[in-house]
């Protein structure tokens, strides 16, 4: 509990820290918005005018004093360009981001937890080099080449998906829309999620408690499957978890490709328009959803093994 | 009672031809901004707010180059005190598309509802980006229900392409008042369409509006679509093979892929013609061009040798690589600042500035910009000459970099680029602190008037980028002001056009084609210059 509160106590002298670091940059290069707002033909007083209604004609230090209370209330206003409530933008776009997510992350991370187990398992075989070869050249391609070859193969050529769109119910999404998104983003994460996890289980392998559980007369199928899959599961979910908060912002290639109205597409949307509110929201959003992931990443770990011990 | 009802049924059936079936799928190639006419720029929100909203004037939808006529008002303004005073009547029984702000009753369109919409530009709290075309307005009267008055500071014949601007529809003061925040997202206009389903950046879908009033064309009653289905896709990709697969009935953002479906003369390739596809190809009504700062102390000024210096840049400039390389051919030179499908425009002008270096270097050595050590040349009194052009961090103006590098090279003038985020850039631009930009400038209503004000000597600062003045260019101008479309405003027009170009304040260069493909079972479309939502008038073919 006494863990749990001072890593809890830690949280708001990181999350100071990204907001002085989010408030300087965008400060420095994100540029006048009144300029963008003010349309193709403005005069000074048009402009101080939008200026004041932003409230960036403020001192800086108060601009940042209400950026730190937006951020203890969890209230960030409005959306500068569509005047949308940020909390209105991010309950809409986080429905079809997890569409896509969740189930991308549980099959990849499925497949490649098999895989990696299949090629550890057999270090040094044909099947492991061939493996090994393949994730490097797999791992050397642009997403972006995935994305183009996989949406003009599968959706125009073959006609197997819709080539984009977003539907009104979960279950049209899911199956229907989202399912190319989830091959593409399937594909792209196997290569080094496998050579990844296929370290863990070589690093288990090699323990001596398999060796003894081998000794003791186990099969190779229990041995593997609960004994080394167990302990090689613990980092695996670590990894898996911290990915989560990254993932959800930094999907914007896969949303804009296939049109899916996500939280990623939203992030370059704001961007383009160097819309603050959201901006801010979103990169705090992420800071607060890494350090809780962390955090419960740690507590899994300990969950998943005893001998850990959080202090 | 039965038969009554039956009867009436009918009528209904009978007097709204919107087939629901037929549902028209496009795609824009940004997220739109929202639906609030006063608070938009985005040409992607004005062209939803166009089919949800009403201004008091249009454009006939055939006509070229467009021409005024009148939409919710009985007939054009009546203008008096030589265009300071305009007056016009809203033509009863049109109605407000149904919507739980009337709670049930239904909402009449009148006179004080375009009072309040076109009021509302000037309110600052709205921040609308399109307040400097009302901020003529002196004051607007409503003597009676149907009368509205609008009278202009100073004299302005062309205000009547404000009133046909597509975003001065009218919105019902209480709808505004009770969505507030949200009246972006809830539209109620007297539109042909409105908002059925809305996901934000994502997906517009709109339908036919059952109570919009009767118009006809062809003998049958419009919109004869039921709905407008609108996805977002920000990748060309997608929309190239969203539209190949038929997954959209229309596309027009396709300039990077052109090539793959226009031949070099202009059609469409056979194999997608053979399929029935249709190309339906037009000018866009802008004009790009690059300007020179009129105040910058290297290139400004209309003493002759700076006149010789920018006229040596202009002449080495390569408009033609401009348009086959990043354009891909999808432009025309411009030749003259008013585009075509924009009245004053004068299709038979021909700029006087044609690429040739050799000139070029001939002009600058006449004025004694002579070459130094390093083989670049230096201003007249020996100091270093450096050209300093801005233009944004994007991969497309990074292209244009590489062409004025090519092209100043050819006359050795040492080039400068100056990278900056764009807000910044239009910051420097309005204080005219930039030496050399290109810019581009798409009608806001198809008037001559609305390019030529662009060197207006008191819009610098404004929409004046060059910050040029000239008071041989202002006194026409404000003669032309004064001056309704013909012959009289447009020899005024060329003359200022020669006097811009004698001093070299701009360098036309293009204005871009837009093409426009359609599935065989879309009918009755044609681009018109401003109007974008030609959804009113198109028809489907069913079955697909």
């Amino acid at each position: 509990m006494r863990y749990l509160a001072r890593r809890l106590a830690q949280f708001i002298p990181t999350l100071l820290g990204v907001v002085l670091l989010v408030f300087l940059v965008f400060n420095w290069v994100g540029g006048d918005p009144a300029y963008i707002l003010a349309g193709k033909i403005a005069n000074p007083e048009r402009i101080e005018e939008i200026r004041r209604g932003l409230g960036v004609d403020q001192p800086y230090w108060v601009q940042l004093w209400i950026f730190v209370k937006q951020v203890a209330v969890g209230d960030f206003g409005a959306s500068w360009s569509t005047n949308e409530r940020v909390s209105q933008i991010f309950a809409t776009r986080l429905g079809p981001s997890l569409t896509v997510l969740i189930p991308l992350l549980v099959v990849s991370t499925i497949l490649a937890m098999a895989l990696a187990m299949l090629v550890a398992y057999c270090r040094g075989s044909l099947i492991d080099r061939t493996v090994m070869i393949a994730c490097t050249v797999a791992q050397s391609i642009s997403i972006l080449v995935y994305i183009l070859v996989f949406q003009y193969l599968f959706a125009y050529k073959l006609g197997w998906f819709p080539v984009q769109g977003w539907g009104g119910t979960l279950g049209v999404n899911l199956f229907a829309y989202a399912a190319l998104p989830i091959l593409v983003g399937v594909v792209v994460s196997l290569a080094p999620d496998i050579r990844l996890y296929r370290s863990f289980f070589l690093e288990e392998i090699n323990q001596d408690y398999v060796r003894t559980a081998r000794a003791k007369g186990l099969g190779e199928g229990r041995v593997m499957w609960l004994h080394v899959l167990r302990n090689a599961a613990i980092p695996i979910i670590t990894n898996v978890m911290t990915m989560i908060p990254g993932l959800l912002a930094g999907a914007f290639l896969i949303e804009r490709f296939f049109s899916i109205p996500g939280i990623g597409r939203e992030v370059i949307l704001a961007v383009e328009r160097s819309d603050f509110p959201v901006i801010k929201a979103i990169t705090i959003y992420v800071a607060i959803a890494t350090m809780v992931v962390n955090l419960a990443a740690d507590l899994v770990y300990r969950a998943l093994d005893p001998r850990v011990q959080l202090r | 009672m039965r038969v009554l009802l039956l009867v009436v049924g009918f009528c209904a059936l009978g007097a709204h031809a919107a087939d629901p079936a037929k549902i028209l799928r496009i795609t824009f190639q940004a997220a739109e901004t929202g639906f609030d006419p006063v608070k938009v720029s985005d040409y992607y929100s004005g062209t939803v707010i166009e089919a949800i909203f009403d201004p008091l004037l249009t454009y006939d939808y055939l006509a070229r180059p467009a021409k005024l006529v009148p939409n919710t008002a009985e007939a054009l303004p009546q203008i008096s005190e030589g265009g300071r005073t305009y007056r016009l009547k809203v033509r009863p029984g049109i109605y407000f598309a149904d919507d739980a702000v009337f709670k049930g009753a239904k909402r009449e369109l009148t006179a004080p509802d375009y009072a309040y919409s076109l009021g509302r530009f000037l309110e600052p709290k709205n921040r609308s980006p399109y307040a400097f075309l009302f901020e003529g307005i002196a004051a607007i009267e409503t003597p009676d229900r149907y009368t509205l008055v609008i009278r202009l500071k100073q004299p302005d014949l062309n205000f009547s392409h404000v009133l046909a601007f597509s975003l001065a529809g009218a919105v019902a003061r209480e709808a505004i008042e009770a969505y507030g925040d949200e009246s972006a997202a809830r539209p109620v206009g007297t539109g042909p369409f409105r908002l059925k389903r809305y996901v934000r950046s994502s997906k517009i879908v709109l339908e036919a509006n059952p109570g919009y009033r009767e118009v006809v064309r062809d003998g049958e009653r419009l919109p004869r679509i039921g709905g407008v289905e609108i996805s977002i896709m920000e990748e060309t990709q997608s929309r190239w093979l969203a539209f190949q697969r038929g997954e959209t009935d229309m596309e027009y953002q396709l300039a990077e892929v052109a090539p793959t479906f226009i031949t070099a003369q202009g059609t469409l390739r056979p194999e997608l013609a053979r399929r029935g596809i249709q190309l339906e190809r037009s000018i866009d009504p802008e004009i790009i061009y690059l300007y020179f700062n009129m105040q910058d102390k290297t290139v400004g000024g209309l003493a002759k040798e700076k006149i010789a210096l920018r006229r040596a840049i202009a002449m080495a400039y390569r408009i033609e690589d401009q348009i086959r390389i990043i354009r891909k051919g999808q432009a025309i030179r411009a030749h003259y600042p008013i585009p075509p499908g924009v009245a004053g425009h004068d299709p038979e002008y021909r700029s006087s500035i044609e690429h040739d270096a050799r000139a070029a270097n001939a002009l600058l050595d006449k004025f004694n910009y002579r070459r130094g050590t390093d083989g670049y040349r230096r201003m007249p009194n020996g100091e270093p000459l450096v050209i300093r052009y801005s233009s944004t961090p994007s991969e497309r103006d990074r292209q244009f970099d590489e062409l004025m590098k090519r092209s100043l090279d050819s006359i050795s003038v040492r080039l400068e680029i100056h990278k900056d985020r764009f807000p910044e850039l239009i910051k420097l631009e309005n204080q005219c602190r930039l030496m050399m930009r290109g810019a581009a400038w798409i009608a806001d209503y198809p008037d001559g008037d609305n390019f030529m004000q662009l060197l207006y000597g008191p819009n610098s600062g404004q929409s004046n980028n060059a910050c040029y003045r000239s008071p041989e260019y202002d006194k026409r101008y404000e003669k032309s002001r004064l001056l309704p479309h013909g012959p009289e405003r447009d020899k005024l027009y060329r003359e200022m056009t020669r006097i811009m170009e004698t001093d070299t304040v701009w360098l036309l260069t293009d204005s871009r084609y837009r093409n426009v493909l359609l599935q065989p079972h879309v009918k009755g479309f044609k681009k018109h210059p401003v109007l974008h939502a030609e959804w009113l008038y198109i028809d489907l073919a069913l079955p697909r």
